[in-house]
């Protein structure tokens, strides 16, 4: 029985940070960067790779902050670590895919006062041990990083029938989807479509 | 006259066709702590408002600075989130010295409005063109007022859209989203856009 407890625990971590706190389908965070940047496949991979290295690398640096520090100046030094971790990433963007990251647009540098590290840290991760901390903040981002993808692939396949180079067989095309008002619609759809998921499996256990 | 004309121009801008939540989304998260609460949307408004013109006021000195630096992209959101910080801590200790029971009153949400997209966002489109100091403020009061405008619509309906009218599936976060979506819409064709289906 006492085996079980660690993994349990550690299945109640993947599965509420990819799916039932998800940071943007359930919990309402991190929103801007999905609704403006993944408008496509590509730039949603360029805003991936961005947030996962500014939030994850933050987030593991500020949770060396002392915690009896006062909480007006530990709130500003989450954010000045951000900024100055967003410097290696930024070099790294502009070094290796530099088109792909241009897409971001001021969205790149903004990911710095994302939600996850201005106060999820705060009331959840570092309440937590060390690794327990990691293995949260991975599939937080994760669970970030997935919908953005879907959301990237949804908008680019129904506003221009395309993937990338590829064109794929769809006479009906809504460009509309690509639009700020596009991205809220679609995100509030899978919103609700995890939401069918979750009563579904609540209501079968 | 020109300038004050101009200054109103660019708030308005701020306001209608560059909405900071309903043409780039900035804030969004934000505006769905702020719209929880009838009594405290405001004053959290206020707050974006206030760290946005002090801030991109102060910015509009960094940005005269470091402009023609070529690296600037990379240290300018340090130089921003310090300009933050600093008014920021100012701020607070300026209202928990001189009107305490008032600290207490934003205590709860000052952090998160100081440090948020919005703000920030505001102090780097203002960098994105040549303007001047009373045009970096104006289109920061713009973008702060902005905010109110989207909290305040998203407030007014927060209750219907948590309601049992709405189906399980969509009540609360999904519907809101569209809601907010459906706003963005009509600020679109606000600005003159057109949809294409």
């Amino acid at each position: 029985m006492e085996n079980n407890k660690p993994s349990k625990k550690f299945d109640k971590t993947i599965f509420d940070g990819l799916f039932m706190k998800n940071t943007v389908l359930a919990s309402g965070l991190v929103v801007a960067p999905i609704i403006v940047s993944a408008t496509t496949v590509q730039s949603a991979f360029a805003l991936v790779i961005a947030f996962s290295l500014i939030t994850f690398l933050t987030v593991l640096i500020s949770s060396f902050v002392p915690r009896d520090m006062v909480y007006a100046v530990r709130i500003i030094l989450y954010t000045v670590i951000a900024a100055m971790v967003y410097v290696p990433v930024a070099v790294f963007a502009d070094s290796f895919m530099e088109q792909q990251f241009s897409s971001l647009g001021i969205m790149f540098p903004l990911l710095i006062t994302n939600s996850l590290i201005i106060t999820r840290s705060e009331i959840h991760f570092f309440k937590l041990d060390k690794l327990r901390m990691l293995a949260e903040v991975f599939f937080y981002v994760l669970g970030f990083d997935v919908v953005a993808i879907i959301v990237g692939f949804v908008r680019e396949i129904f506003a221009t029938g395309a993937i990338g180079d590829k064109i794929i067989g769809i006479h009906f095309t809504l460009p509309f989807l690509s639009t700020t008002f596009g991205g809220f619609i679609v995100v509030g759809i899978l919103a609700a479509l995890l939401k069918k998921i979750k009563l579904i499996i609540r209501s079968n256990s | 006259m020109d300038v004050i004309i101009n200054a109103v121009l660019i708030s308005l801008t701020a306001i209608l066709i560059e909405n900071t939540v309903f043409s780039k989304a900035l804030g969004t998260s934000t505006l769905f702590l702020a719209a929880r609460s009838k009594k405290q949307f405001f004053s959290f408004g206020l707050c974006i408002t206030y760290f946005s013109v002090v801030s991109s006021a102060l910015s509009y000195f960094a940005d005269y600075f470091f402009k023609d630096n070529e690296y600037s992209y990379l240290f300018m959101p340090l130089i921003y989130v310090l300009i933050i910080g600093a008014v920021y801590t100012i701020t607070l200790l300026v209202i928990w010295k001189l009107a305490y029971p008032f600290f207490l009153s934003i205590k709860k949400f000052i952090h998160v409005s100081a440090f948020n997209c919005a703000v920030l966002g505001a102090l780097f489109t203002n960098a994105l063109t040549e303007k001047s100091l009373i045009e970096y403020v104006a289109y920061a009061l713009g973008t702060g007022l902005g905010f109110i405008i989207a909290a305040f619509l998203v407030t007014a309906v927060y209750e219907r859209l948590y309601s049992e009218d709405i189906s399980p599936s969509f009540r609360g976060l999904p519907i809101t989203y569209i809601y907010v979506g459906i706003l963005a819409m009509a600020f679109y064709g606000l600005s003159g856009g057109t949809i294409v289906i």
